[in-house]
């Protein structure tokens, strides 16, 4: 027999049941799904970004540090610079005033004449050579004379040669500096440059450890000394 | 039979609901995914934000630390020019008569390695 109409319809309604609720499961499916690709997502995102955020700040902070040493480093060397410039400033001044001083004591007629005396004679023994130009100042021809004069015998005693010796006539020192001779071999080419200032200079010079150690005392940071 | 199209449209309507139903649910979930993004951001953001404020803390705080230690720096230079300056004044004439001394001191020597003939 076939079916009667409430069947069918009973069937229908069945049949609409279960469409409407696979369409829910399906539904439900979907949303948790959704909501699960949501958080992985978010999560993946936020993730590499603060990672990246984070390097870029922790590089910057290093950075900080790093400029503050630097600068730290640059003041403590303007600082030593500035240290040690103000003790060459003060040889410095030293060196002017032993010029001054050196001026005065050339002025002098004895210290000065025993003073040329000496020079000479260095000279001389400087050289090794049988003939002899001397450069002097021109107020200074007279006694530079005598102190040759003086001196030829002693040179020819001691190193048992000949010397003749010569003061130049047509150039001389300039009359501004302190004092003492410039010597020459024949032919101008080897020359003594000893001038009261050009000792000053040298003896300076070389002694400029003794005096600094003198003047500002020992260097703590020096462990050899030898 | 009337009753039996009337039956099948019933379950047409009801197919086409949940295709509806189903395509919401899609819908709904791309939406979610670009809310993810949009959120994403915002934390980001944040983040961003917070790490920034704690950047320039610093940078406030190493700057000012160096403000201080530039003083101590010319402090400890000061005193040290002061040291020097009063061991110099100190000594000066000393060493400036030792100089001149040596200056006037002259010994005339000829080389060590020269032969005196006979």
């Amino acid at each position: 027999m076939a079916l009667t109409d409430a069947d069918v319809q009973k069937q229908i309604k069945h049949m609409m049941a279960f469409i409407e609720q696979e369409a829910n499961e399906k539904v439900e499916e979907i949303d948790a799904r959704a909501e699960e690709e949501f958080n992985i997502e978010k999560g993946r995102l936020v993730q590499t970004q603060r990672v990246k955020i984070m390097e870029y700040y922790e590089k910057k902070e290093k950075q900080i540090e790093q400029h503050k040493k630097i600068q730290m480093s640059n003041l403590m060397n303007q600082a030593r610079l500035k240290v040690l410039k103000a003790r060459d400033d003060m040889i410095m001044d030293m060196l002017v005033e032993a010029r001054q001083r050196l001026a005065a004591i050339a002025q002098d007629p004895a210290r000065y004449s025993t003073l040329l005396e000496g020079l000479v004679l260095q000279g001389f023994y400087q050289l090794l050579e049988e003939k002899v130009i001397i450069c002097c100042r021109q107020q200074d021809v007279e006694m530079v004379q005598t102190a040759v004069n003086k001196n030829i015998p002693i040179f020819k005693e001691a190193v048992k040669k000949n010397i003749v010796v010569k003061i130049d006539t047509n150039h001389f020192l300039p009359s501004s500096i302190c004092g003492g001779v410039e010597m020459y071999n024949e032919n101008g080419k080897i020359k003594v440059s000893n001038t009261l200032e050009n000792r000053l200079e040298l003896l300076a010079q070389q002694m400029m450890p003794e005096i600094r150690v003198s003047l500002f005392g020992a260097n703590p940071n020096r462990k050899f000394t030898d | 039979m009337a009753s039996q199209s009337q039956g099948i449209q019933q379950l047409l309507q009801a197919e086409k609901r949940a295709a509806e139903k189903v395509a919401e649910a899609r819908k709904r979930k791309n939406r979610r995914l670009k809310q993810a993004k949009e959120e994403a951001q915002a934390e980001i953001e944040q983040y961003r934000l917070q790490r920034d404020k704690e950047f320039k803390t610093k940078e406030a705080a190493a700057l000012g630390s160096h403000g201080n230690s530039a003083v101590e720096v010319d402090r400890d230079t000061a005193e040290r020019m002061g040291r020097i300056q009063a061991s110099y004044r100190g000594n000066r004439d000393v060493v400036l008569g030792d100089l001149l001394r040596r200056v006037c001191d002259i010994q005339p020597e000829f080389h060590a390695n020269y032969r005196v003939a006979g």
